[in-house]
């Protein structure tokens, strides 16, 4: 206990008497630290950020009738029920379409009957010029594509028809949909307007879904989905998961890389610092081995010297780490990133091993000859 | 019954140069010896070859039954740990620490540490009211007397003491002297490094070195003839 405590008693005083070098090699850990904390934080947040922004880019995963064809080619309605009682918390979103084959005047078309809140869940990225259809009830309106509009003339507010087969409907245009993809060939109306138009009462052709996560995830999501669906086909759209992974995968790799680069930049810091401390600390190695210290002891004092400097600094540079991941969320990801209480054990870990080689100068004063440092004339 | 130290052919060379060659005498326990000569005679070799700082490149040493010609690096510092109190020409004490926690970092490095023990032997040394300063705030004769209380704190078998009035004044030099009487006197076996005549006087033997060799030894009395 009397050991301990002298060990203690040293430790405290050696940091006390080098605070000029040691608060150095602390500014180095502590910055160092900051970064690879914000870095690790921004990491897990913005990871899980990047994939909710990813499921405002459209469905990863569509469900549709096995292409076995005939009328099985077309849904029941009800599936959609059946997806939100699996209640899987990956699932941000799913939109039905049916797919109807129309004609406004001599013009053929597709019309699209969908749920306007589930698509605007999935697709907040398409631009509407007019208004997006928001109730629920809307049987009057439809969003209409924009090379649709250019063909048929029609803009915000104007009247049209389309029929298919028997049927025709009147609807005003809300919006005009830009995409960039099939949907600027399309006119979006409500489910059961299509329903109607095609004589298709309770029929979908699929069901576009929103999977958040991984592709791994999105991957594990999609078998669970295929496995309580029977009959149906589930898929993943493999370019969109692909892309997304891809880009995490970018930002994961960018991030590793320059944490791995500034833990060796503050290393080289801490190096600089106990070089010159080793410098100053050869007499007292010296004194301590003449006096019957072996080399162990004397290195461990140096050692938890260093592991203090480590888990102080770690401490310090995990503090300023929230505010720089805050920081860089907002600037970077445009999103608030929060503090992840996990990467503390992480930070402060790194931070101490980069301390302990830091400390490489202090750990070769084991070689030192007494005889050599303390030699009076003679 | 065997002296402390045995001597035997001791010779020590660093490259070319032979620092000592053939070397032979023995100090009883209980003993004062000054070692003495020109500087680059060899004395402070031989000390450190004795407080086990140094190993040998021939002949035998043997201190305390134990022969140190051979030990380990391990075995040395257990060696110096045990049986050997060092006092240098400048004091070399631990700057960061007080007076006190010098002479607790010898009992640390020997087995536990005792601050109540450490007091009392700076106390013997007449640092009573100066346990919590740090070398930097102590005289010179201060610091130089709480370097003897430190190699005094474990109990060992032989003080070594290179030059320990060198750097000091004639009053301190006095009161290191007076020290260093009463250290003999209760029994202690203490080899002194010196140039100095006084030291000399005050030694029961006198060992005296020139180009590594043993020139003369014998009692202060024939050193003077």
């Amino acid at each position: 206990m009397a050991t301990r405590s002298m060990f203690l008693r040293i430790l405290w005083k050696l940091l006390g008497a080098s605070r000029g070098r040691l608060t150095l090699a602390l500014v180095a850990l502590s910055s160092g630290a900051a970064i690879c904390s914000a870095l690790l934080i921004v990491n897990l947040d913005a990871g899980r950020k990047l994939t909710q922004e990813f499921r405002t880019l459209g469905a990863n995963v569509v469900i549709a009738p096995s292409s076995a064809g005939g009328d099985a080619a077309l849904a029941d309605a009800g599936i959609m029920d059946l997806i939100s009682g699996l209640r899987f918390a990956q699932i941000t979103a799913a939109a039905p379409y049916l797919y109807v084959a129309a004609r406004s005047g001599t013009q053929p078309l597709i019309l699209a009957g969908t749920r306007f809140d589930d698509v605007a869940r999935m697709n907040s990225w398409w631009k509407v010029d007019g208004s997006w259809i928001t109730s629920a009830d809307d049987r009057e309106h439809c969003l209409v594509g924009s090379a649709v509009a250019r063909q048929l003339g029609l803009a915000p507010g104007g009247k049209v028809e389309f029929r298919s087969g028997e049927h025709n409907v009147s609807l005003t245009v809300a919006g005009i949909v830009t995409t960039g993809g099939a949907e600027d060939n399309q006119v979006f109306t409500r489910l059961d307007v299509a329903q109607e138009l095609a004589g298709l009462p309770g029929k979908l052709s699929l069901v576009q879904v929103s999977v958040s996560g991984s592709a791994a995830e999105i991957e594990a999501v999609t078998k669970r989905l295929a496995g309580e669906l029977p009959g149906l086909e589930v898929r993943p759209v493999r370019q969109i998961a692909a892309a997304e992974g891809m880009i995490l995968g970018r930002i994961r790799g960018l991030i590793f890389w320059t944490i791995a680069l500034i833990l060796i930049l503050s290393m080289l810091g801490v190096l600089a610092s106990m070089a010159a401390l080793a410098m100053e600390r050869t007499r007292d190695v010296g004194l301590m081995k003449a006096l019957g210290g072996s080399i162990p002891r004397i290195m461990n004092l140096f050692l938890a010297e260093a592991g203090t400097l480590g888990v102080l600094g770690g401490t310090i540079g995990f503090l300023i780490g929230i505010v720089l991941a805050r920081w860089i969320g907002g600037r970077v990801f445009g999103v608030a990133i929060s503090p992840r209480f996990e990467v503390f054990p992480v930070t402060v870990a790194l931070t101490v091993i980069v301390a302990l080689a830091g400390a490489l100068p202090l750990r070769l004063l084991g070689s030192v000859r007494p005889a050599e440092i303390l030699r009076g004339e003679g | 019954m065997n002296p402390l130290v045995q001597v035997e052919r001791l010779e020590k060379s660093f490259g070319e140069v032979r620092a000592l060659d053939r070397v032979t005498f023995n100090v009883e326990a209980g003993e004062w010896i000054a070692i003495m000569g020109p500087s680059g005679s060899g004395k402070t070799t031989l000390v450190n070859i004795l407080g086990g700082l140094e190993t040998p490149t021939g002949g035998r040493v043997v201190v305390d039954g134990q022969d140190i010609s051979n030990l380990s690096e391990k075995e040395l510092t257990r060696y110096r740990s045990e049986k050997i109190g060092f006092v240098f020409q400048q004091f070399h004490l631990v700057p960061y620490l007080t007076a006190v926690e010098n002479v607790m970092l010898a009992q640390y490095f020997h087995s536990i540490t005792d601050e109540r023990e450490a007091a009392e032997a700076l106390q013997h040394v007449g640092l009573g009211d100066r346990l919590d300063h740090l070398p930097s705030q102590l005289s010179g004769g201060e610091q130089q007397r709480v370097a003897i209380a430190r190699a005094l704190i474990n109990h060992p078998k032989l003080i070594l003491a290179d030059e320990p009035t060198g750097n000091l004044d004639e009053a301190n030099e006095a009161v290191i002297l007076d020290l260093m009487r009463k250290l003999h006197k209760a029994g202690n076996t203490i080899l002194v490094v010196t140039h100095s005549q006084t030291i000399g006087n005050l030694a029961d033997r006198r060992v005296e070195f020139e180009h590594g060799r043993l020139a003369r030894i014998g009692a202060p009395s024939l050193a003077k003839e």
